[in-house]
């Protein structure tokens, strides 16, 4: 530590010894041109640094080509550096860079006042920020100063805007509420979209060009962002418009999820996903259902790791296009929905469950009945007027979000809740009345003696009466035909 | 001569208007109940959907069915009322009464069919294919209200019996009415239109509810002998209408038997 500032104190006062007539030259004597030429004596030594109180040092040599180039050519290095001139060349410490660099800022001020730097928005979201804020350097350069857009070079638009928004930025809102404008390169490197340049999302904005705009709320910027991923994502954006979502959004609340609500921002990640990440996401919003969820069948299974077949939040509700599953339009869709799965004979033989749950259904008065109701929804055009009731589909008995195994070890249990089921459309059942339900089977002679006898005795019976009749009628034709 | 003439051209009333009511009654429940059912039996039938959906979608057409059901319920009680009230306190024939006969009738007139023997079977008031359609439609017409009063209201059925006779009923139910309806289709359509003997339409129980004593001859030549009070043999054998029909029937002249 001494010994740096020992071998810096030696360079200066190597300096001074080198050069005393221009250390003492005369004070009315100094121009603009001679000042410069005096400071640039020693700071052209590419080897000139200065040592910091907390350890670290920074070149303080200036390259006088750039300077030349820079905006601030006309000035001389004592317009910026006060307290400097050809005479007097005072010592400061710095603790670190940073306090240095602060100082050095100050001097930007002498011609650009607060005034002046407030009018950029970009200015006063730094200013109004929270945390370590960039100064005045840390954008502009110091010797090499020009506008902004125009003199750095970046490697890429995304280094250009990471420059700024590499920082603790933030931007308030009308409302007063504050939101971080800081983008994680890593993230964004590593997201779905690092190959991306910034303005290819944030359209409007480029190294040349840098929106002022004036959101009311935090949620209205995170809604006004629905167009920028419209842009690409259309498909989706169609399909979101068909969701409960987006309704709800419509209708005036505007904390119904947009795109990144789900799929956040700059750390977007690809579609395929861990089953147990969607799950999560909807969690945010929807804890309930999800603790719901989490002790079903499907749900523990999931997150026991038994299984990663079966179905979360999306594979019922969808992905974008998330329906409203109070209408009838999804309550039609269930036996399809849950079809997906148990009419299919290879993932079910995996389970040992049966894949004739469907059929049954659909074969049966209730499956027949909301065929029906579809139809009819679709060309009568009538909204059940006639007073239906919503017929049952699977979740009616099954549950929805707490869909259990039907074979669970309290039968009982299941039997008693099927009583309270039946009784939601047909009051007055009782106990004997969920017999009426084959669960799911076709009738045997162990399962249903009665039904399958008497299926049996008209499968002989029709054909023998039928067969009888028509060789009768025949036999009257030919004797007809004969006798004639 | 004349009085041949006169006879065959005479018109012997076989069915009282309150039948030909009933009939009417029948035809028109039967119909709504085989359209509105069937339709509902085989669904995946476009053509059961084309109907479901013209009689106003599945919601009418069982309320259709049920009330249709409720009519024929109605129609059954009140024949069996009637029926009840004649042999009991009118002194009708129990003519429905299936009887030895009709077993022996339906043998011999197989045996005619076949060429074993010349002449049909000589029936009374109704033949045994009568007789064997109106019970069809008498206990059938019953177990079709008693399964049909069971599917409509299955929770008070359950109340009482077993659930399994829920789904029973239903098997019963529509599998009834899949063979009520073939053999309507076939057999009855058959008998009263199409066969040669009544063709183009068997006009008895549909307009006037009078038949040609002609077809009283080769039809129900028990009961026009009763009717005329004669022997059985002289409406088979020497009424010379009775003759001539037999030629008629048999295509050829031909010496009925004794």
């Amino acid at each position: 530590m001494k010994s740096r500032l020992l071998v810096f104190a030696s360079i200066l006062s190597f300096v001074f010894l080198l050069q005393p007539e221009r250390l003492f030259a005369e004070p009315g004597a100094r121009d603009r041109a001679g000042d410069d030429e005096v400071c640039l004596g020693c700071h052209a030594d590419r080897s000139l640094t200065i040592s910091f109180e907390g350890g670290g040092s920074a070149s303080v040599y200036v390259n006088e080509k750039e300077l030349k180039g820079s905006i601030h050519k006309i000035l001389s290095c004592t317009a910026c550096h006060t307290g400097f001139s050809s005479a007097d060349h005072p010592r400061r410490k710095f603790k670190d860079r940073r306090e240095y660099s602060l100082l050095a800022s100050e001097g930007c001020r002498n011609c650009h006042p607060e005034t002046q730097i407030r009018t950029k928005s970009i200015h006063l979201s730094i200013i109004n920020g929270k945390g370590a804020k960039p100064v005045c350097v840390d954008c502009h350069g110091s010797h090499t100063v020009r506008k902004i857009a125009g003199g750095k070079s970046f490697v890429s638009e995304t280094h250009y805007c990471l420059n700024c928004h590499s920082h603790e930025l933030t931007v308030a809102f009308r409302d007063g509420e504050q939101m971080r404008f800081k983008v994680d390169a890593a993230e964004l490197a590593a997201s779905v979209h690092g190959k991306l340049g910034c303005s290819d999302c944030h359209f409007g904005f480029s190294m040349e060009q840098h929106l002022v705009r004036n959101f009311k709320t935090k949620r209205d910027y995170s809604i006004a962002a629905i167009e920028t991923c419209r842009r690409c994502h259309f498909d989706k954006y169609i399909k979101t418009l068909d969701s409960i979502h987006y309704t709800v959004l419509s209708q005036g609340n505007l904390t119904a999820p947009v795109c990144t609500d789900c799929h956040g921002a700059h750390s977007i990640s690809g579609a395929v996903q861990e089953k147990v990440n969607i799950a999560r996401r909807c969690q945010k919003c929807h804890p309930a259902i999800y603790d719901i969820y989490a002790r079903s069948v499907h749900g523990s299974a999931l997150f026991s790791g038994q299984s990663t077949e079966v179905p979360v939040c999306v594979d019922c509700h969808n992905s974008h296009n998330i329906m409203d599953p109070r209408t009838f339009d999804y309550r039609e869709k269930v036996p399809e929905i849950c079809g997906g799965c148990h009419a299919n004979r290879e993932i079910m033989a995996k389970y040992g469950l049966s894949t004739e749950v469907v059929n049954t259904y659909l074969q049966d008065f209730h499956g027949i009945t909301l065929k029906f109701y579809k139809r009819e929804r679709k060309l009568l055009e009538a909204d059940l007027r006639h007073g239906v009731k919503p017929i049952a589909v699977c979740t009616d008995c099954h549950g929805i979000h707490d869909i259990m195994k039907t074979s669970a070890p309290n039968a009982s249990l299941v039997k008693a809740n099927l009583v309270k089921r039946c009784q939601k459309c047909h009051p007055g059942a009782t106990e004997n009345f969920p017999e009426s339900w084959m669960s799911h089977y076709k009738p045997t002679l162990s399962n249903a003696p009665l039904v399958f006898l008497i299926n049996l005795l008209y499968k002989i019976f029709i054909p023998f009466m039928i067969f009888g009749l028509v060789l009768q009628i025949l036999l009257h034709i030919w004797r007809y035909a004969v006798n004639r | 001569m004349s009085s041949n003439i006169e006879k065959s051209e005479k018109k012997i009333r076989r069915f009282h208007p309150f039948r030909i009511m009933e009939h009417y009654m029948a035809i028109i429940t039967f119909g709504l109940l085989a359209t509105t059912g069937l339709s509902q039996r085989f669904h995946e039938f476009e053509l059961s959907q084309w109907i479901i959906m013209n009689l106003g979608g599945i919601t009418c057409v069982r309320l259709i069915h049920r009330y249709t059901g409720l009519v024929f319920t109605a129609a059954i009680l009140l024949h069996v009322l009637v029926a009840v009230i004649g042999l009991t306190l009118r002194n009708w024939p129990a003519s429905m009464v299936i009887t030895k006969k009709d077993f022996t009738d339906a043998i011999d007139n197989l045996k005619y069919y076949f060429g074993v023997t010349n002449r049909p079977s000589l029936c009374d008031r109704y033949d045994y294919k009568q007789k064997f359609e109106y019970w069809g439609v008498v206990v059938g017409g019953i177990l079709m209200i008693m399964t049909g009063l069971t599917l409509w209201f299955p929770t008070v059925v359950a109340r009482h019996l077993p659930g399994e006779l829920i789904p029973a009923a239903k098997a019963a139910h529509t599998n009834e009415a899949l063979l009520a309806f073939l053999v309507i289709i076939i057999w009855h359509i058959y008998n009263s239109v199409f066969s040669p003997e009544v063709f183009p339409l068997d006009t008895s129980i549909l307009v006037s509810g009078h038949v040609s004593r002609e077809r009283m001859v080769h039809e129900h030549p028990v009961e026009l002998a009763r009717i005329e009070g004669v022997s059985l043999e002289e409406i088979t054998a020497r009424d010379g209408d009775g003759e001539e029909a037999f030629e008629i029937l048999n295509g050829k002249k031909e010496t009925p038997p004794n």
